[in-house]
């Protein structure tokens, strides 16, 4: 018996196989990291490893990812599958448990076993509430960043697999790699993020520059990433994009819709700067500065720069 | 072309209140189309009046469903197809994607079918590759934008690294994000004509086969999430309050 974990996302991967070897534990099975095409530098956590090796790119596309695990899933006697919880992560998942016909639990963070089935805890109702699902096992899950930490163990020898996928149906034709100058928010331990309270893209060096004084990574509510297209996808925090938990959170100018609060919620400090006294964000901070982003934050960098 | 656009029926998050013990109070409470479906309807009406064609809203839900169905005529949906379900006894995602899959095969040449990254109340993404698999239809997952052509179809795709520029034959499900478009509001005659059409039913059990996936799958407890933060308002001129701040953060350690 086998707990599968995977991830394309490096730093993820070890993550899940950390899920994957606490579950495994509790169903006194084994647990297997699954990796495609080569074995990731960031790979920690896992005991066995099972590099899969294809006609073509596996970590390419979701189907050629997704043929490549289904094959892993029926050479062995697989009981479930944790994936690392990505766009690309999110999709492979379907993928499997629709070709393997299992159940899915979904994206959450904590897992655990109860009467011989996975329970996953998830968000519902926009992130209001907090859900405890079953499944039956063998089953499928996508576990988010966070809520398992990565350990240094020595990675056992490696089996290798040869599978061959054949064309996938969807073609890849081009990617483009936004520019990755923000540090990756998922494991930020320090996040300013930035809201419509802002009129202007250039004011958002106003954050920056508060982001660069406490050392943070800088992120943005969904407009920005979205309708406005100021940021890039990969800052998005909340429902629809990353899920964060830093030590210090501090949302600049963000109202505080529940979309954006799902993704935040597990910071350590949230402190809200808003104009608006009635904003909902401060319903969610410990720290809250209610005046203008345009006055506030410029003092609070020049504080933290000079004291 | 004919286009299939998936919406689902999900209680209004915004309204949703708990009771003494933290459940959500589930009896009555409001339902609408799922925010994030808008725009999966207006993609699929958008590429009906480019490439003609008509557009089916298939939806699985209880009695309340018929409502989402109609925003979804409203905004430029030709056909309405329920997929009558027990809302207590609700299918797990793959089921509904079986469901849907299968009500789906019954309407005859499908050119493209459209949903939405996920639906309001759950967001999980699971339903619209799982419907992909079971029609063996390539999907086109998070799309910013979607365009048709030669019986192709290009998507560009939003992910944490970037843009992928995806293609497929049609027929193919596509997924789109809220970057797609904007979602158009209805005319109150368009909200008329829509409430008058009628909507197919499809029962269940018509859909349901031996084949149907049995995962077992259980919702054993919905509760609110506590939020137990300290709402600490600090005021005073900008520089005082950030005074106060940093002296809180220094307390609290994470400065």
């Amino acid at each position: 018996m086998e707990v599968l974990s995977f991830s394309e996302d490096a730093g993820l991967a070890g993550e899940v196989a950390a899920a994957g070897r606490d579950i495994a534990m509790l169903l006194d099975a084994e647990a297997v990291a699954v990796e495609l095409d080569e074995v990731s530098a960031g790979l920690h956590s896992a005991r066995k490893v099972v590099l899969v090796k294809g006609d073509r790119a596996l970590e390419a596309d979701p189907d050629s990812a997704a043929a490549a695990i289904v094959e892993v899933a029926k050479a062995r006697d697989v009981r479930a599958l944790l994936v690392g919880e990505t766009k690309f992560g999110t999709v492979v998942a379907a993928k499997v448990a629709g070709r393997l016909k299992v159940g899915s639990l979904g994206k959450g963070k904590r897992l655990r076993v109860d009467a011989g089935r996975l329970v996953l805890e998830r968000d519902a109702y926009g992130g209001k509430y907090l859900a405890q699902v079953a499944a039956k096992l063998p089953c499928v899950a996508v576990v988010q960043a966070g809520a398992y930490k990565a350990v240094n163990a020595p990675i056992a020898p490696v089996e290798t697999l040869s599978v061959n996928v054949g064309e996938p149906k969807v073609a890849t034709v081009e990617v483009r790699q936004s520019q990755r100058g923000e540090a990756d928010i998922k494991s930020a331990p320090k996040i300013v993020s930035a809201g419509r309270g802002f009129a202007r893209k250039e004011d958002l060096a106003l954050a920056r520059d508060l982001a660069d004084a406490l050392g943070a990574a800088l992120g943005c509510s969904r407009p920005l990433s979205s309708d406005l297209g100021w940021m890039g996808e990969e800052a998005h925090i909340g429902l629809t994009g990353a899920y964060v938990h830093p030590q210090l959170y501090v949302a600049v100018g963000i109202s505080g819709q529940l979309q954006h609060v799902a993704g935040i919620k597990d910071s350590k400090i949230i402190v809200a700067i808003n104009k608006d006294g009635q904003a909902p964000i401060f319903q969610f901070a410990d720290y809250g500065i209610v005046g203008d982003l345009y006055e506030v934050v410029p003092a609070l960098t020049k504080l933290l720069r000079h004291g | 072309m004919n286009i299939v656009v998936l919406v689902k029926s999900a209680v209004d998050e915004a309204e949703l209140r708990a009771d003494p013990a933290g459940h959500p109070l589930l009896m009555g409470a409001a339902t609408k189309m799922s925010n994030f479906d808008m725009n999966g309807v207006e993609e699929a009406v958008r590429q009906k009046e480019e490439n003609g064609g008509t557009v089916i809203v298939v939806t699985l839900g209880g009695a309340d469903a018929k409502k989402a169905i109609k925003e979804a005529m409203a905004m430029g949906g030709t056909r309405g197809v329920h997929i009558l379900a027990d809302p207590r006894g609700a299918p797990d995602s793959l089921g509904t994607a079986y469901l849907l899959a299968k009500a789906i095969k019954r309407l005859g040449e499908v050119d493209l079918v459209v949903c939405s990254e996920g639906a309001s109340d759950t967001y999980q993404g699971q339903v619209g590759a799982m419907v992909a698999e079971y029609l063996e239809m390539p999907f086109l997952a998070y799309a910013k934008k979607v365009e048709t052509n030669g019986g192709k179809v290009t998507c560009e795709q939003g992910f944490e690294g970037g843009v992928r520029v995806l293609q497929a034959k049609l027929p193919a499900v596509v997924s789109v994000v809220s970057e797609a478009n904007q979602p158009r509001y209805p005319t109150l005659l368009q909200v008329m004509v829509a409430g008058k059409k009628a909507i197919e039913d499809l029962p269940l059990s018509s859909l349901k086969s031996e084949d149907y996936p049995e995962t077992g799958m259980e919702v054993l407890d919905v509760t609110v999430q506590a939020t137990n933060r300290k709402r600490v308002l600090l005021d005073g001129s900008p520089e005082d309050a950030s005074k106060k701040l940093v002296d809180a953060l220094k307390q609290e350690g994470v400065l």
